[in-house]
């Protein structure tokens, strides 16, 4: 492994009873562009958190240009060369071209900055960008314009290996393309780019060399040139579908919600249309960003729509634009946060005042609280789902994230609606938390409620979805049985929007 | 692991009536005897009165995660209507023009707040620009109303409010104290025992969260600014009956009084935190401190320092309790 | 809602103890002076000025002290710092009430606001002499003022002279609901009828508010709207100050006659600069005086009279060199106070 500049072996991190990597290797070479790819939670933003020394790894050796490497924090990091390319822009969006790519390393003399315009200039026209100007405000660039001036700012710093999080991710096409070719000038300067992806086609388009990871583990490495983008998704996807999932039958029945020509604000979701039936647990499949929670979101009123009309039980359609989150709920609807820590559960308050909070009408009267009776239910909720408590009143952010994502569950489950929104239900909890979110699942649809359930793990919404969409730029495909879709259809659907 | 805790969470929410001991006793350690007897009290008491019935409301928007900047040019507000009425022609300082007055100037704040409220949340601008704005307008107003001039009003029922001594002996304390007393259990039962007070917490703590559970945020809003302009009309109208004038220029920066309070008593700027009985102790605490140096005959620098130190102090809490839970 | 926050509540009760030491220390260790000193309590008079910014005041605590020193009392020194707060007044005589003083000298910030804790020292057995500014109530026990309505026409007649009979006036008032300063326009009104007839008054209904600052904004407005003015009257010093100090920045220090009313050392430069014709004077230091000694002899049981005027006089460049003129412009200061 002469060859290689970065050198990862044997890597191994652990939060808690999670274990995020176990023991991966990874080598990147001088000169070259080496795509990462893997599923959502396979490892990847673990593995550059370790690289560029935001976590430590608990085991295992990095070697940067022969010499071993271990930064202490993401200062340490650049100052060893290492760059990191977020997928959200860290500019200050105030300040000029210039002021951004220096910033941090102003020379200045007695205070006074000395313009470093020649020096920006050269950088800009080393990545193809002489268009940019050094004294434009960063606020009036686009954004592609801004990632470019991020890489300034990384080559600047002299770096030698620089990490994209998913750059493509909210590019228009020809900032895609421009910053192509600033990977590739990059690529002939002898810089080593470590690209993190979904999207396959442009894996193949600018990378040279790509590793799989899964599960924490490194599955595949190898040259993109001669691999079929068929052996890479296998890769990335290919495990068995263990006993994790519930099995056991619940009958579909009537339907219960009807969507036509949902429309959103900016354009996602496009034109969505859909049928949930009692009984049915419906899974929405696609990448970040595809508009899988904004489309729940939209229905439950906490997104705006431009148009489109659902109707539940049959009944007459209601307009979406119309729709608030109350409105929502009192029409049988509930909808689980991605979000937990930002939208799902009010941190610094009791377990119990999430609990009830979409429901107090049933615990007050005449505007006054009965406090006994929501605090008795609140401990059964506690019990029924084995929630790690002290007692009710403990408040959210004392709880774990299974136990966090249990109570939010809980809301929905005391609330009683019919039709459930569930956006990445098992997101950052252990195993065990999500097995029993799994049993909890099917067993609400056993009871005839009827279930929309996003999430970016497939194995999951393969092992307990009935029937399966997948949203691809907004658009929302054919919902058809599971047993009709294989992965590799899903990922073919995800990252190009073609449905064979 | 729970018993720890909840001794801990008690000990804590004590912290302000120890706080309020504290600098009891140090007066009444360091002054003459006169700090200590009934009448001071009474006169600690009936000068927490305003600061007090003000902070019950702005209790309710701090814990909403707002600010009320415009409580202070309220409060003048309130003097001065209260006066406008009494002189109207035709009325008489009998029963009923006082009770007009009073009214009126209580409805005339509640408006201003659920006003701020409307423009808060209609036009998504933070409460701080907004009701720095209305503290501006709103003094203006006071100010045009009073011909930018303190009205004189007949001697009438509402200017026996706020007395130390009240007119029949046997009810120990002015009305005022005794109003302050009812407001305060009014007050800690709706933000802990109703709908409301509930709702206040969650948007306070996450309004995102709220949202999703189908609170009608901007509704609450108006309605929590406007229930906070409510109890500053109550409170201006203690004013009135303390300054026995409608003054435009008083209670400027009282606001600030007014936030120090709730914040000393454990509210917390970010929101989610905070409860009346705490502000109120925070009044009291601000009135003993007040009361104390000029019994001790420190001079008005001295309190102004002392209090600054205070609210910093109080900020202090604030912040370091927020770095205990990021830790924890 | 305090919860876990014991830690920080501590450190925040030692904030406050900190803040607390050097000024309960000082005040502590003087007062046991004073008391040593005496062997039996000395009385306690609080004498309440309506600020403690004006210079006029210090002359006023000037006077206070002396009269302290003859008459053997303790004069506690406490008000408000800006004369428009009429709420902290209001606590300062309470607590004061509260403390238990044997008397108060007080001058009252509002005619009608005050009256009623003056009426409570009274009713729990405190007598109270109003000092320079009247109070709507028969409480007090004795009003030691300026005439200053006779003050006021004093001054009025003098610019009338200045005048010669003839030309544009304007009149900046102080504030309303301030009984001593509306006396004094309406004096200055009355002789100015009397004496010049035939004078243009272009202002009489702007006020100049509680702080120089205030009085400089509203002076500047009014010299901007009247590029033609011939002489102002400004009924106190912070009026006097601001409008005196917006003739300044507007170029016409000199060529409008100005005559005020009290005085402080920048008012006097002003005079023997040739900026300020003239100036009412008012004896703060004998007010002062007369007001502790008002009170001491009520509690030793002497009668005092209702209403007691201290004088009035005309400072012009002409006799301001008079050595009457200079012991009232030029108060001792440091013979009576520490600072």
């Amino acid at each position: 492994m002469s060859s290689s500049v970065l050198s990862l072996e044997g890597i191994r991190k652990s939060f808690g009873p999670v274990h995020a990597l176990q023991g991966v290797d990874l080598h990147v070479r001088a000169g070259e562009v080496h795509a990462l790819v893997g599923e959502n939670g396979a490892g990847k933003s673990t593995l550059m958190k370790i690289l560029s020394g935001v976590y430590r790894p608990d085991a295992g050796k990095m070697t940067l240009y022969g010499a071993p490497y271990a930064p202490a924090n993401p200062l340490d990091g650049r100052a060893a060369g290492v760059s990191m390319i977020y997928q959200e822009l860290v500019l200050a969006p105030h300040l000029t071209v210039e002021e951004n790519v220096t910033l941090g390393d102003e020379h200045a003399r007695y205070g006074w900055i000395r313009p470093r315009t020649r020096e920006v200039e050269r950088i800009l026209g080393d990545l193809g960008q002489q268009g940019v100007a050094p004294d434009a405000r960063v606020s009036d660039l686009s954004i592609g314009k801004q990632q470019l001036v991020e890489i300034a700012r990384a080559l600047l710093f002299d770096a030698r290996i620089v990490v994209m999080d998913e750059p493509t991710s909210s590019l228009a096409a020809d900032d895609t393309q421009a910053l192509f070719e600033a990977i590739g000038r990059m690529r002939e300067q002898g810089l080593a780019v470590i690209y993190i992806s979904h999207f396959l086609e442009e894996v193949q388009e600018v990378c040279d060399r790509y590793t799989v990871l899964r599960d924490g583990k490194m599955i595949s490495t190898g040259r993109v040139m001669g691999t079929p983008v068929s052996r890479i998704i296998e890769d990335m996807v290919g495990r068995s579908v263990d006993e994790l999932f519930p099995s056991g039958d619940h009958a579909l029945g009537d339907p219960l919600l009807d969507v036509s020509g949902l429309q959103g604000r900016r354009g996602v979701p496009a034109n969505v249309c859909f049928t949930l039936r009692r009984g049915e647990i419906m899974g929405i499949a696609g990448l970040v960003g595809a508009g899988r929670s904004e489309t729940v979101r939209t229905l439950f009123g906490l997104d705006s729509a431009r148009s489109g009309a659902l109707s539940i039980r049959g009944r007459e359609a209601l307009r979406v634009a119309w729709m608030t989150p109350r409105a929502a709920l009192d029409h049988g609807l509930d909808l689980l946060s991605e979000n937990r820590k930002e939208e799902g559960l009010a941190l610094n308050l009791s377990l119990v005042f999430n609990l009830t909070l979409s429901d107090l009408r049933r615990y007050s009267r005449a505007g006054f609280l009965q406090l006994g009776k929501e605090r008795r239910d609140g401990a059964r909720w506690v019990d029924a789902l084995r929630i790690r408590a002290g007692s009710v009143e403990q408040r959210a952010d004392e709880l774990s994230g299974g136990n966090q994502q249990k109570v939010c569950l809980a809301r929905l489950l005391q609330q009683d609606n019919d039709i459930l929104f569930l956006d990445e239900p098992t997101r950052g909890i252990d195993i065990g938390s999500k097995a029993e979110i799994y049993k909890l699942v099917h067993r609400l649809a056993q009871q005839g409620k009827a279930i929309v359930m996003i999430s970016s793990y497939l194995p999951e919404l393969l092992g307990v979805c009935d029937t399966l969409g997948v949203m691809h730029k907004g658009r929302l495909s054919a919902v058809r049985p599971v047993p009709e879709w294989t992965e590799h259809r899903i990922m073919q659907f995800a990252t190009s929007g073609y449905d064979a | 692991m729970k018993k720890p805790r909840n001794y801990k969470a008690m000990l804590s929410e004590i912290g302000p009536l120890l706080g309020l001991i504290f600098v009891f006793a140090l007066f009444a350690a360091l002054t003459p005897s006169a700090f200590t007897s009934f009448y001071n009290v009474k006169t600690i008491l009936t000068q927490s009165v305003i600061i007090g019935i003000a902070a019950f409301g702005t209790t309710f928007i701090i814990v909403s995660e707002g600010i009320d900047l415009s409580v202070g040019s309220q409060i003048a507000l309130t003097t001065v209507i209260v006066a406008a009425v009494l002189n109207l022609p035709g009325g008489d300082p009998g029963i009923f023009w006082p009770l007009l007055a009073l009214a009126a100037g209580v409805l005339a704040c509640t408006g201003v707040g659920a006003f701020n409220g409307f423009v808060i949340t209609k036009f998504r601008i933070v409460p701080f620009i907004v009701t720095l704005g209305s503290m501006q307008i709103v003094r203006g107003i006071a100010k045009w109303i009073g011909k930018e001039q303190t009205v004189p009003t007949p001697d009438n029922w509402l200017t026996n409010l706020m007395l130390i001594d009240p007119s029949p002996s046997w009810l120990l304390f002015g009305p005022g104290v005794w109003l302050a007393l009812a407001l305060l259990v009014v007050s800690a039962a709706l933000l802990k025992y109703t709908v409301l007070g509930r709702y206040t917490f969650a948007i306070g703590s996450n309004e995102q969260t709220a949202r999703l559970c189908g609170v009608k945020v901007d509704r609450m809003k108006i309605v929590i600014y406007g229930l906070g302009g409510l109890l500053t009309g109550v409170a201006g109208v203690m004013q009135y009956s303390y300054l026995t004038v409608g003054d435009p220029t008083t209670a400027v920066g009282l606001e600030l009084d007014i936030i120090a309070a709730v914040v000393i008593g454990g509210g917390s700027l970010s929101g989610g935190e905070g409860s009346v009985v705490g502000s109120i102790v925070g009044a009291l605490i601000m009135a003993v401190l007040r009361n104390g140096s000029n019994m001790l005959g420190l001079p008005n620098y001295v309190q102004e320092i002392i209090i600054g130190a205070i609210i910093v102090g109080a900020v202090l809490i604030d912040q370091q309790k927020h770095r205990l839970r990021t830790a924890g | 809602m305090f919860s876990r926050s014991s830690a920080a509540s501590r450190a925040f009760c030692r904030l406050v103890l900190f803040a607390l030491i050097p000024f309960v220390w000082g005040c502590g260790s003087s007062s046991s002076d004073e008391s040593g000193a005496d062997g039996a309590a000395a009385l306690e008079i609080a004498v309440v000025p309506k600020g403690t910014t004006h210079e006029f005041w210090k002359a006023i605590h000037a006077g206070a002290e002396k009269a302290a020193a003859e008459f053997d009392v303790d004069v506690i020194w406490q008000g408000p710092q800006k004369e428009d707060d009429r709420q902290l007044q209001i606590q300062v005589l309470q607590n004061l009430i509260s403390r238990g003083v044997d008397a108060i000298v007080v001058a009252p910030l509002d005619a009608r606001s005050m009256a009623r804790p003056v009426e409570a020292a009274v009713a729990r057995g405190i007598p109270v002499v109003v000092i320079d500014s009247g109070l709507e109530s028969d409480a007090q026990s004795s009003f030691i003022a300026s005439n200053n309505y006779e003050g006021g026409r004093i001054g009025g007649q003098y610019l009338a002279e200045q005048l010669g009979g003839a030309g544009k006036v304007v009149l900046l008032r102080y504030q309303e609901g301030s009984a001593s300063t509306t006396n004094r326009e309406r004096g200055f009104l009355d002789a100015l009828g009397e004496y010049a007839p035939d004078a243009e008054l272009l202002v009489d209904n702007m006020y100049a508010g509680a702080t120089m600052a205030l009085a400089l904004q509203v002076s500047q407005n009014i010299l901007n709207r009247f590029p033609e003015i011939d002489a102002i009257f400004t009924p106190n010093e912070s009026a006097t100050q601001g409008m005196l100090r917006a003739l300044e920045t507007a170029g016409r220090a000199g060529d409008v006659t100005l005559v005020g009313f009290d005085v402080n050392p920048i008012l006097l430069d002003a005079m023997w600069d040739g900026t300020l014709h003239g100036l009412v004077v008012q004896d703060p230091v004998g007010m002062g005086y007369e007001g502790v000694k008002a009170a001491v002899s009520i509690l030793r049981g002497g009668a005092v009279p209702e209403r007691m005027d201290t004088r009035t006089i005309l400072v012009t460049p002409d006799n301001i060199e008079d050595a009457e003129i200079q012991e009232l412009l030029y108060p001792d200061f440091d013979r009576w106070l520490d600072n």
